[in-house]
């Protein structure tokens, strides 16, 4: 494995880099890339180095009325010990924390997450259920906002353009009427660290002071070709109080989960196992 | 009054802990040598071929490149247990593995590239990679190196016991059981990959070897034969061993393939291996199918086994292939066993092929008896507790095999895991009704959660294996005139912590602080002979082979110290780098200072008569200078060769093959989810006869260690071939455990005192796994009410199994 890497220090010279550089690929915690050019390797290609980028909004993250923004460089390990995301964003805190190991949440983070695009992205799957938005940033210095559910395209594809970097990802301010939210993620797989998701459920449900369900947001990951909002089951939970979902109910929201899915059979798992244990785990929610 | 144990018995920390946690260890792979070249071998693309040609000569022209070989390039004998595998294959290829051609380059880039440079024409074959479809009439010959002794020609090992009379057991059983075992293929998955560095001498003609074999001198013998030179040309030396588990007893080919390019280009030349490469080309914990069929009679004492084992050989013949030593030993001999006949075929296919591994096939025999007793007391309506009970092994009990119980915590073993474990209030009723257990879960639809708990318990060879023609080692123990002791032993040290329990033993009985104590065990021109580590045998033989050399040192000791302090005393204690004339003041007592109950050790008898003064001593340098120095000029050196009590079997294998036996029984506590299949291991209660602790903290370690490659074996490591190839050659889909893994570990060291061990100690390390697998099977079976009769038990197992309402039993193939 070979390849030429770049340095650049600032945003401005990032950008430069990206005009000048004909083959290069981004590497951030370069958990995934180094993998991936270990499996395939790339002749002549160059690297442009993220993780000496110095930009708070790429770095950092920041609270405001609207939410939540973090730069495309926050990291796992960043997610994890941030207190305000673990109380406001349940869902997300637990994807990191069951990312990889301590190790590799070091170095990963939450942008390599997104565009490595794989089905099976933990982060990738709690953002989509927090319906986050992705800032894009191009060689011209615009930035461009695309909904995370437009931002998967395929099996490892984004929007992103040839001229854009991920720049920063915004999680929308939960309701303001909410109050003891249900959000976490249910990680299956065999290992209970360094296992990449056999199955995954991401789900973060807002409710009023009564239970009843204002919001939802509920997605799958290494169910489909990318990871995926489940529209039409969040859509069935609106207006029922959580507390008091009948048994029906729940196997209704299941197999509306379920309709998402569509699994492939490989060396982890058959399809059908991934079926019958995403219909339970999405019941389990309620349980 | 026994002389009271000070370090024996005490939490010694691993004397290279401090090393390897900080780096500091040279491993193979750190080895540098003045000029070195890098090896590099080329493998077959296809596990049954005929290779029709090989073009290396791009491969020779490639800059850097210093020598590329194929097996045209080389005259030498083949490797292995049969002699059945060539170093480099020619004409064709049989296995995934096969070594098609190595080079020797300036750099491993280099070597990679010749590698690809090299053209290969195959034909390419079907293969065989079934055990059943290898035994056909029709099918082709797959190892042509074999003898043809048996009825088949693709069998490559058979084994045949038995003792007593089966038929009449046969009828006096009030039920009789039969089932049918598949057992995965697992891999060692060492930290350190393979790595081996050759340097030959063109002027001496002598071959030096950085090696990580686990058996230095049957090493050097065999890779004398496969090279066609002699024993003693060979130098072997162990650098620090990242992890070996019984993967580095037979020999592999990449190692005369290193010595040959060394060889061929005069220079040191250095092979390590990928990930990827160790995961494909290092061996397997063989697969196989167990039949057996059991019975008991009407009070549940066991009458028969009847054992039929179908082994998967691979395309070559190793050490595994006589597992069968062991796998016998436990269905003749665990419990009180009035007939059994048991039958072994290993068979070649196109597969990789196996070798030793931790437990040498006893985690299968065990897993598949331990089922089967569960059934039998079901058939019964007996306790499964009970059963066990019932039928243990005793102190003195000289099984249908021969073998001695002289000591036996069998009976304690399973006693201690059933009361600490709380088996009986803990186990589902086993009439299938399971109880609810999870009282805090939320649930309204009955329990998503199954707790269940499982019981199995193992024999072991605890003194060694006489399966080599000597089961011995030799030891020479020096003191220098400043006090400090060197240890030459010929064991070595695989990780397993031998040195530390070694120095432990001479600061025992010595008396010299541990700082001062050195181990030498690293090289076969220096150190004397041992046949290696296997057979959880180092402690036991190499610990009584020292103590045997401190015995004849001390007596020459005592002999200046009783000069120089003009007494005519004949015991004495060392302590302190002391030592000290112990006063006898009563005449009459016999002064005899063997103790039958520790032959070798410190502890004398009747030591009440003795009485020592603390005033009263002389330093032992003092001692060891005055030996040199005045009348007798001698050094202070001794040397030893112990060789085990046991004897070698007969052609029937009977006969009492070890010094000792070691018992042990696990209980198993496992939690099922029945929405993702997964089971959770969350308490095992271990007890384990290891005779006498030697060192609780190392003690500890092999029982985690043990266990978690136990709960890896039983629910997540296999090793998955399609066609002769491996579909999860990484850690990522070979699904090892992790820290975070562990469950709660409840040990209990049952302390038996066998006479023949060191200060009473038995082996210890390989029976930490063994019932492990087979206590997880059971304790899930207890779960759901279901049979598991494969492993491992994957989540998808288990689906299909609760899944499927017509059968009741786990043994869908997850693919
Ligand atoms: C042992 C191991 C275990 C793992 N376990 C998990 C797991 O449990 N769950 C999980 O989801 N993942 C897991 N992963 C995958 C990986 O760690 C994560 O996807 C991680 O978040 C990737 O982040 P990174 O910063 O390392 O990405 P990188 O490897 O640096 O980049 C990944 C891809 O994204 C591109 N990229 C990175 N940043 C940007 C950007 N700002 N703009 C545009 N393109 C960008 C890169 O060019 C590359 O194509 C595991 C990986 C390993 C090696």
């Amino acid at each position: 494995m070979e390849f030429n890497i770049i340095n650049p220090v600032s945003v401005k010279e990032l950008l430069g880099a990206v005009k000048k550089e004909k083959h290069f690929r981004f590497g951030a915690g370069c958990t995934d890339l180094l993998m991936e050019l270990r499996k395939k390797p790339d002749e002549g290609l160059t690297v442009i180095n993220l993780a000496q980028v110095k930009d708070n909004s790429f770095t950092g993250i920041k609270k405001s009325a609207k939410g939540i923004r973090m730069g495309a460089m926050f990291t796992a390990h960043q997610i994890v010990m941030n207190e305000e995301l673990k109380k406001t964003f349940p869902v997300l805190h637990d994807s990191a924390h069951n990312l990889a190991s301590t190790q590799i949440r070091q170095v990963a983070t939450v942008g390599g997450n997104l565009c490595t695009a794989s089905p099976s992205g933990d982060i990738a799957c709690a953002l989509v259920a927090l319906r986050a938005d992705c800032e894009l940033l191009n060689t011209t210095q615009k930035t461009r906002t695309v909904n995370i559910s437009t931002f998967f395209t395929g099996v490892r594809q984004t929007a992103l353009k040839p001229n854009e970097v991920l720049y920063g990802i915004s999680i929308p301010a939960n309701h303001k009427n909410t109050k003891n939210n249900y959000s976490g993620f249910i990680k299956v797989g065999t290992r209970r660290s360094m296992e990449c998701s056999v199955v995954s459920l991401a789900y973060h449900i807002q409710v009023n002071v009564e239970g009843k369900i204002l919001k939802a947001g509920v997605a799958i990951g290494a169910s489909a070709p990318t990871v995926r909002l489940a529209e039409s089951a969040c859509d069935f939970l609106i207006g029922k109080t959580f507390k008091n979902i009948t048994q029906k109910e729940k196997e209704e929201f299941a197999d509306k989960v379920l309709s998402y899915a569509s699994p492939i059979t490989d060396i982890r798992a058959t399809a059908w196992y991934r079926k019958e244990v995403l219909y339970n785990i999405s019941k389990s929610i309620f349980e | 009054m026994k002389p009271k144990l000070k370090v024996i018995g005490t939490s010694v920390p691993k004397q290279d802990a401090g090393m390897r946690v900080t780096g500091k260890a040279i491993y193979g792979h750190d080895i540098k040598l003045q000029g070195m070249l890098y090896g590099a071998i080329l493998r077959t693309e296809h596990p049954s071929a005929i290779i029709e040609s090989i073009d290396t000569s791009a491969a020779r022209k490639l800059e850097g490149v210093y020598c590329v070989i194929t097996a045209d390039d080389v005259d030498v004998n083949n490797i292995g247990y049969k002699r059945d595998h060539p170093i480099l294959k020619k004409g064709e290829a049989n296995c995934t593995r096969d070594e098609i051609a190595a080079v020797a380059a300036e750099t491993k880039e280099i070597a990679k590239q010749a590698l690809k440079l090299i053209k290969v024409k195959y034909k390419v074959r079907k293969g065989i990679y079934d055990v059943h479809e290898a035994l056909k009439e029709q099918a082709p010959q797959i190892n042509k190196f074999i003898s043809g002794k048996f009825s088949n020609k693709n069998i490559a090992e058979t084994f045949h016991y038995e003792h007593g009379n089966l038929e009449e057991e046969k009828k006096k059983s009030a039920h009789i059981v039969s089932r049918k075992f598949t057992l995965p293929r697992m891999t060692h998955a060492c930290m350190a990959t393979s790595n081996v560095t050759a340097s030959y001498n063109m002027l001496d003609k002598k071959l030096l070897l950085y090696s990580s074999t686990q058996v230095p001198f049957l090493y050097q013998r065999d890779m004398a034969h496969a090279l066609k030179m002699n024993p003693s040309d060979i130098r072997v030396i162990q650098p620090i061993i990242g992890g070996g588990f019984g993967s580095k007893l037979d020999i592999h080919p990449f190692e005369p393939i290193c010595a040959l390019l060394s060889i061929k280009t005069g220079k040191p030349v250095q092979i390590l291996y990928s990930r990827e490469e160790e995961f494909i080309a290092s061996p397997i914990r063989q697969p196989m199918e167990i039949e057996l069929t059991a019975g008991v009679d009407k009070d549940g004492n066991f009458t028969f086994r009847e054992i039929n084992i179908v082994k998967d050989n691979g395309a070559y013949t190793s050490w595994g292939a006589t597992t069968p030593f062991v796998i016998m030993q436990s269905f003749s001999s665990l419990y009180k066993l009035k007939a059994c006949r048991f039958n072994a075929t290993a068979v070649y296919t196109n597969n990789v092929f196996a070798g030793s591994f931790r437990g040498y096939g006893n985690p299968q025999a065990t897993f598949a008896l331990e089922r089967v007793i569960d059934l039998l007391a079901d058939k019964l309506g007996m306790d499964k507790a009970e059963i066990r009970l019932k039928n243990a092994n005793e102190k003195g009990e000289v099984t249908g095999q021969g073998l001695h119980y002289d000591t036996c915590g069998h009976k304690e073993c399973l006693d201690t895991v059933i009361k600490k474990s709380k088996y009986h209030s803990f186990r589902n009723s086993d009439n299938g009704t399971l109880r609810n257990t999870n009282k805090n879960e939320s649930t309204n639809n009955g329990s998503r959660f199954k707790k269940g708990i499982g019981l199995a318990s193992m024999l072991h060879v605890g003194g060694g294996a006489k399966i080599y023609r000597s089961d011995g080692c030799g030891t020479t123990i020096k003191i220098d005139p400043y006090g400090y002791c060197t240890i030459i032993t010929g064991s070595n040290e695989i990780g397993q912590g031998s040195e530390t329990v070694l120095a432990m033993m001479a600061s025992e009985e010595l008396g010299i602080d541990l700082k001062k104590i050195k181990v030498i065990n690293t090289d076969t021109d220096v150190k004397p002979w041992d046949v290696g580590v296997h057979a959880s045998r180092t402690s036991f033989v190499a610990g009584n082979s020292l103590l045997g050399a401190i015995k004849i040192l001390k007596e020459k000791l005592n002999k200046k110290a009783g000069e120089l302090l003009k007494s005519d005393d004949t015991a004495y204690e060392y302590e302190n780098g002391n030592i000290y004339p112990l006063r006898n003041t009563n005449i009459n007592e016999s002064t005899n200072t063997e103790n039958k109950a520790s032959k070798l050790t410190k502890e004398i008898a009747n030591t009440d008569s003795y009485i020592r003064n603390d005033s009263d001593f002389v330093k032992l340098d003092k001692v060891v200078r005055e030996m040199h120095f005045t009348e007798p000029n001698e050094l202070a050196v001794a040397n030893f060769f112990y060789e085990p009590s046991s004897k070698f079997q007969d052609k029937d294998f009977k006969g009492n093959v070890s010094g000792s036996y070691a018992f042990a029984a696990q209980a198993i506590e496992v939690e099922v989810d029945t929405y993702t299949g997964n089971v959770k291991v969350t308490d095992i209660y271990v007890a384990q006869d290891v005779g006498k602790v030697l060192n609780p903290l190392l003690l500890g370690g092999q029982i985690e260690g043990g266990i978690l490659q136990g709960v890896g074996y039983a629910l997540t490591e296999e090793l998955l071939m399609h066609e002769g190839k491996i579909l999860n050659p990484n850690f990522h889909n070979y699904k090892m455990l992790t820290a975070a893994d562990i469950p709660n570990i409840h040990f209990f060291p049952i302390e038996t005192n066998d006479k023949e061990g060191p200060y009473g100690a038995k082996g210890v390390g390989e029976a930490p796994l063994i019932p492990t697998a087979a206590a997880i099977a059971n304790a899930v079976c207890n779960a759901l009410g279901l049979e598991v009769i494969d492993l491992p038990i994957t989540p998808e197992k288990v689906m299909k199994a609760l899944a499927s309402k017509n059968t009741e039993t786990i043994q869908t193939k997850n693919k």
